[in-house]
């Protein structure tokens, strides 16, 4: 080549040299990151989509918690954490890729993900690599199965838990002969239906009387035929699964007008505080079960004024710290309690390693984020309160003691 | 500078690819796609497999939209029908390439179905016909417990090729690779043949095309039987890549997605079809790749930033829209002009 050319380039060189870069941008590299001793929290959440009301909240207490771990303890076993979230959208083709590309580029150890969708399609590649313990905000039934999705473990109740838990509630604080009926209103979502049937069995063992069972679109707005038959079922309570706020304060304001004293009940992702207080007059009486203390009430929970202290100082424009946030702050917990374990062990962090730890967490203190004990054998935490919104202090306050389901 | 093709005979006006340097580019081509899960990450397979996958349906739907002129926009929803045909064939253990073509074939038999009220409507009421499929078989995903598994969804057993199983997205990236090939190069062929015209005329004027003496139940019912078929295929083959599956995957938003795809891409072209399939699957992961990069230095970037990722998509598309209406296969066009008359001006 003449050395005139080198100065005086083509097109075709130009574009011969950006597509050489191009692929060379596109070889492994991998091994340089996987070998510096850090180790790595991987994640999707859904920072956007229609779930971005909870995903940022689950982002920032997950790298917070990594961040606080490090500063308080030098990470895990001598090892410092290194959180890695990228947005998911709240898609399973961007969630998987999310994954793919985390788990290509830093093959973390653990790996937070977005949704049931994402848990169902990615488990059996986590279950084939066989490295990599898994969660994610889902709390479906199906997924805590140490048989079938060994390597995935929920920071919660199921979905059918937390029904179990509000009718056990219902059943302690009723009086007299008659137990007090109950209505379902459900969303027409795999997320809406999940507990359904798995409530109903419970009632029946209870001999809680389903009186009424609804299904909605997801955000319904007019609901007025469906009070109407709440009206003529006439339930003491009515348990409203699949929804984050609407049509919630719409059935509940259709409600009232119509003269029914039914108590409204919700499950964790509408019981944030913002969301109860987003939902205006609506949210008097409302009651739901929460897996997790909130973070005003840090009386004996060190945990909880922990995120407390920390959220105020690392992000001094958050006026309150959702619930989305301390269920993010929990699994960086039990990640980390998981990984502890084994490395504590010399094993390696593989999933099975990482599987034994995690079902061998029993009478686990989170420092009173949870109100009891925590064992993680089932894969899940299957206990809750239940709170009830107060109006005049605009918090959400206990209505219960902590309530274990089997 | 190049300035023309001499050809010879009728064989070489025929062929797909008639001047050397596209048969050369082609096979460098073919090799690069063969060795490419030897030198990436499982990352760039899995965008790849995706990318493949895309081109199939997108390719289905051009030949609806874009080379017949119907418009449809229940194109997910026989995606949803061939992954959930797949994932019944496949738990009942038919070969993985029967189950291909069951799946592609019970789609194609839907799309007929669908295909009927084009007989009598055209346009935007068409589309509104075929919305309504969308919305109807979403319903029957949903709710037909004992095949689709209801909302819970399904899993689909691993691909099996010749007792080899594919376990993982290098493997079925050999499976996706030459079924995408098949298909664009069955469809590019396609638009040489008597059918292929025949769908052309029809879009372009199909009562001109009925006085020229073609059948436009035939064609039309044919047209939506093929851009199915290649649905169905596409929907079996992201059901083993993905191994399980929810109705909620086969959403509007689906149909929306190969809809943008073929007009940025070009409608009524095969390689217009591809380019869009790429830019629509790529241009979210460039996106997301650079705020990742920013986070290393910023880490709150990826709250600030993750929303502008969907703002700067949305606005590539309009500005391809606005700038070049005929899609990036134009650009290419004008780009491969630039290189063929270069050092002269297009």
């Amino acid at each position: 080549m003449h050395n005139a050319d080198l100065f005086n380039p083509s097109r075709r060189r130009i574009v011969g040299a950006g597509l050489g870069a191009a692929g060379l941008s596109a070889l492994p590299m991998h091994a340089a990151l996987a070998q510096t001793g850090e180790l790595v929290v991987a994640a999707a959440p859904p920072i956007t989509g229609v779930f971005a009301f909870a995903g940022v909240g689950l982002h920032q207490g997950l790298g917070d918690y990594c961040d606080w771990r490090n500063q308080t303890k030098g990470g895990v076993a001598g090892r410092k954490l290194r959180y890695i979230g990228e947005d998911s959208g709240y898609k399973m083709d961007q969630a998987m890729s999310v994954f793919k590309k985390l788990m290509g580029a830093h093959k973390p150890p653990v790996f937070y993900g977005d949704s049931t969708a994402w848990a169902k399609a990615a488990s059996r590649e986590v279950s084939q690599l066989g490295s990599t313990l898994t969660s994610s905000p889902s709390f479906a039934s199906d997924l805590a199965d140490p048989k079938e999705v060994p390597y995935y473990f929920m920071a919660g109740p199921t979905y059918t838990a937390m029904g179990e838990i509000l009718l056990e509630y219902i059943n302690r604080t009723s009086r007299g002969a008659t137990k007090p009926a109950v209505a379902i209103v459900y969303s027409d979502t795999e997320f809406g239906r999940d507990p359904i049937a798995g409530i109903k069995a419970k009632a029946q063992a209870l001999q809680i009387p389903v009186v009424q069972e609804i299904v909605t679109k997801p955000g319904a707005v007019d609901v007025s035929s469906e009070v109407a038959k709440l009206r003529r079922s006439k339930p003491d309570f009515v348990i409203f699964h699949g929804y984050v706020l609407a049509p919630i304060p719409e059935f509940i304001k259709q409600m009232r007008e119509a003269g029914m004293s039914t108590t409204p009940m919700g499950t964790i992702w509408s019981m944030d505080q913002t969301t109860v207080g987003a939902m205006g007059a609506a949210a008097q009486g409302w009651m739901g079960v929460m897996p997790y203390r909130y973070t005003f009430d840090t009386k004996d929970a060190p945990t909880m004024q922990a995120i407390k202290d920390y959220a105020a100082r690392a992000r001094p424009d958050m006026k309150y710290v959702p619930l989305f946030y301390t269920h993010g702050w929990l699994v960086g917990m039990i990640f980390s309690e998981v990984m502890e374990r084994v490395l504590k062990a010399g094993k390696p962090l593989t999933g099975p390693n990482m599987k034994a730890a995690l079902e061998s967490i029993d009478n686990w203190d989170t420092g009173g984020l949870t109100g009891l004990l925590v064992s993680l054998k089932g894969h899940q935490i299957a206990s809750g309160r239940i709170y009830a919104y107060n109006a005049e202090s605009k918090l959400m306050e206990p209505a219960s003691g902590w309530i274990k389901t089997a | 500078m190049r300035i023309g093709d001499f050809r010879a005979s009728y064989a070489q006006d025929e062929a797909l690819w008639p001047t050397r340097v596209q048969q050369s580019c082609l096979v460098a081509l073919a090799v690069a796609l063969l060795m490419l899960p030897l030198g990436v990450n499982g990352y760039v397979v899995g965008l790849a497999c995706m990318v493949g996958i895309h081109c199939i349906a997108a390719a289905g739907l051009n030949i609806m939209t874009g080379y017949t002129g119907l418009i449809s926009l229940g194109h997910a929803a026989f995606m949803g029908v061939g992954c959930y045909a797949a994932a019944w064939a496949a738990q009942r253990g038919v070969p993985t390439l029967l189950t291909l073509l069951w799946a592609g074939g019970l789609a194609a038999l839907l799309g007929i179905v669908v295909g009927l009220p084009s007989l009598r409507i055209k346009g935007l009421y068409l589309a509104v016909a075929t919305l309504a499929m969308q919305f109807l078989l979403v319903y029957v995903f949903r709710e037909w417990d004992s095949v689709t598994g209801g909302v819970r969804g399904v899993n689909v057993p691993n691909a099996h090729i010749l007792g080899f199983e594919l376990l993982n997205d290098q493997r079925m990236y050999y499976l996706i690779l030459p079924v995408a090939a098949l298909m664009l190069v069955g469809a590019r062929n396609l638009f040489r043949t008597r059918v292929g015209r025949a769908f052309i005329a029809i879009r372009d004027k199909d009562i001109s095309a009925e006085v020229l003496g073609i059948d436009l139940l035939h064609y039309k019912l044919a047209s939506f039987a093929l851009g199915s078929f290649y649905a169905g295929v596409a929907g079996a083959l992201l059901g083993y890549f993905y191994r399980a599956m929810t109705p909620e995957y086969f959403t509007l938003q689906l149909s929306i997605f190969y809809l943008a795809a073929i007009i940025v891409g070009g409608l009524g072209s095969m390689l217009g079809t591809i380019l869009g399939a790429v830019f629509m699957t790529l241009v979210p992961e460039i996106l997301r790749a650079i705020v990742a990069l920013v986070a290393q230095w910023a880490p709150r970037a990826t709250e600030v930033l993750s929303p502008m990722q969907q703002l700067v998509f949305g606005l590539l598309i309009m500005g391809f829209l606005v700038f070049e209406p005929h899609g990036l296969l134009e650009i290419w066009r004008r780009l491969r002009r630039s290189f063929h008359l270069w050092p002269f001006r297009s």
